[in-house]
């Protein structure tokens, strides 16, 4: 498994702005896009780091057409709904939708019902008996919601919480 | 070198699993599929023989004189002696359906119960083989016994000795888990049966795609298995019923193909595996199968099994290092098929499956596998996540495995 989270591991961290970027998480995004040489950073620059380390992951597959892509009943569960929303369009962030990395340092650790890995690019929620996962590509999943309203509902509960690591 | 090591390239030597590999055309780049339980891939041999029916002599079989309609009955009819074959079975003896669960449905309404009658079965059950019993048990009030195993899924004898009467007209049970891999001792069973006069049959949909069978050797009275678990397409599979049972168990459905002669006031069944296939068959996908056998048949049986104990021996090195992994099942290797049945602590198995699909695009089974009565009795869990190899699974498949469940324990839990 070769995630951004690798390529990141090897970043300097230390968000100083100097490419020109509000954090080192959004200018390896940039770069990995194709829209900032490597070069921009001082680190790199100066060869406090070596450029050649960095790897890019390949780009995050998008799911397709936003939108809901799929209801049907929880597989076990036949009285609750799985519900699953594509929040992404293709265009939107090639190196995905939500920042894990980001999502993992404002929130990691300070929410209970949130967990946050940056390594796998994921997150879940528990929600009152309802389990929501949200991957980095922008597809959020939500299972045992009590009906398709419900859903809907938690879904938008999700997003509030994961808002702050859109790309 | 570690002699588990030599074995492993022993194996290796034996499949050449990169070969095998090539003629899976759904294995695409990034895609692990672990999930063969469940249902298996197709090779391209197989593939090509369905089409070769639909595209070189589409016609319906045993009904025309023309010499398409023949060439279709004689592919069918060579399929179904392939397929009895790789069982042990005769040709006669072979009934193409649709599964596993259609042929044990027709055991359970073919075999003449009577009230006071019982029927005995484990606990390990796929509920294809668990609710057909109960239904039989609601409607003509026979008597349904269910044998327990402990929780790793070990079976003691005395516990059939005890179930297994006078009075048990059957046993019918699984050759596999579907759920621990644990393999039943299905040869001893079947013993105890018949010298109690019981009839004996064998769900083998998870044994038939992985070891070589002979049902003459298992002792079997029935044999059901499916085509879509050993390398065939879905739609096809079969029921072994022994030759001199077959007047005393009624088919399933009758009508076209079933009879021997029809008056206004009578019907004749034929003998043989037609009397029970009404209707026009499902032609290409039994072709299919017979595609299927030849392929495994290719490889031989004999270093299927072998490669799936070396994948076997590596998931039960590598799974107990996942932390807070509950792994169901005998913790021996050798004891088990290549399905690994767990959980992780704190997570739901769906959500696990979730993870592995979107960070690995790692394919497994979670949720309760048709087996409830085994989740709830036994394993007291809600659910499992569930692995399953095949011979198309490589080591390094298995250590990608290994490290996605670590780093999502490690992250998600
Ligand atoms: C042990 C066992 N029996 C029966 C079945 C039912 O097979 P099918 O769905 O092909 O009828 C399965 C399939 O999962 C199985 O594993
Ligand atoms: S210049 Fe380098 S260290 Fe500074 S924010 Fe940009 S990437 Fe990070």
């Amino acid at each position: 498994m070769h995630s951004i989270v690798d390529a990141y591991s090897r970043f300097p961290k230390a968000d100083c702005g100097y490419c020109g970027n509000p954090s080192c998480i959004t200018a390896l995004r940039r770069h990995c896009s194709g829209e900032m040489p490597l070069d921009q950073c001082i680190f790199f620059r100066t060869g406090a780091l070596d450029p050649q380390s960095i790897r890019c992951p390949p780009a995050t597959e998008s799911s397709g057409v936003p939108g809901i892509s799929y209801i049907n009943p929880c597989p076990s569960d036949a009285h609750a709904v799985t519900v699953e929303v594509s929040l992404a369009s293709g265009e939107h962030a090639k190196h995905g939708y939500y920042d894990m990395v980001t999502l993992d340092r404002i929130l990691g650790g300070h929410v209970p019902s949130l967990k946050v890995s940056p390594s796998l690019g994921m997150a879940r929620i528990e929600l009152e008996g309802r389990s929501i996962m949200a991957f980095g590509e922008g597809r959020i999943l939500i299972r045992r919601a009590l009906d398709e309203e419900d859903a809907l509902l938690q879904l938008s509960r999700a997003m509030r919480q994961l808002w702050a690591a859109v790309n | 070198m570690r002699l588990d090591l030599l074995v492993d390239l022993w194996g290796a030597y034996m499949l050449d699993v990169d070969a095998v590999r090539k003629d899976f055309p759904s294995l695409k780049e990034g895609r692990v599929y672990l999930d063969s339980a469940a249902s298996s891939l197709t090779p391209d041999p197989v593939i090509r023989k369905m089409v070769d029916y639909y595209s070189d002599y589409r016609a319906n079989v045993g009904r025309g004189i023309y010499g398409i309609s023949r060439r279709a009955t004689d592919e069918f009819e060579a399929a179904r002696e392939k397929i009895a074959a790789f069982i042990g079975a005769g040709r006669d003896e072979l009934i193409l359906l649709r599964n596993s669960s259609e042929a044990l449905n027709l055991i359970a309404s073919g075999v003449q119960f009577r009230r006071g009658d019982s029927v005995v079965i484990t606990i390990q059950e796929h509920h294809s083989n668990f609710v057909v019993w109960q239904r039989v048990k609601e409607r003509l009030g026979i008597d349904l016994k269910i044998v327990k195993s402990d929780r790793q899924g070990i079976f003691n004898l005395s516990d059939f000795e005890d179930a297994i009467d006078g009075k048990t007209k059957l046993v019918s049970l699984a050759h596999i888990s579907n759920v621990l891999g644990v393999k039943l001792p299905v040869k001893e069973v079947a013993k105890l049966a018949h010298d109690q006069g019981s009839l004996v049959a064998i769900d083998g949909a998870q044994s038939a795609p992985h070891t070589s069978v002979n049902v003459k050797d298992l002792g079997c009275d029935f044999f059901a298995f499916s085509g879509h678990k050993m390398c065939g397409p879905t739609g096809a599979g079969a029921l072994f019923i022994r030759g001199d049972l077959q007047e005393h168990v009624e088919p399933l459905c009758v009508g076209g193909g079933t009879i021997e002669d029809v008056g206004i006031d009578y019907y004749r069944l034929r003998r043989g595996p037609y009397r029970y296939e009404a209707g026009t068959p499902a032609i290409a996908e039994s072709i299919g199968l017979g595609a299927a056998v030849d392929y495994l048949r290719s490889i031989g049986m004999q270093n299927i099994s072998e490669h799936e104990q070396a994948l076997t021996r590596r998931m039960m090195e590598r799974l107990p290092e996942v932390p807070g992994i509950i792994l169901y099942g005998p913790p021996n290797a050798s004891d088990r098929a290549g399905i690994f049945s767990f959980n992780i602590k704190g997570l739901n198995s769906h959500d696990v499956a979730l993870a592995l699909d979107s960070a690995a695009g790692i394919m497994v089974r979670s949720g309760h596998h048709c087996a409830l009565p085994l989740m709830k009795d036994l394993l007291a869990a809600e659910g499992s996540v569930r692995a399953s190899v095949y011979l198309y699974n490589t080591l390094s498949e298995v250590d990608l495995f290994a490290d996605a469940l670590t780093e999502i324990a490690k992250t998600m839990a």
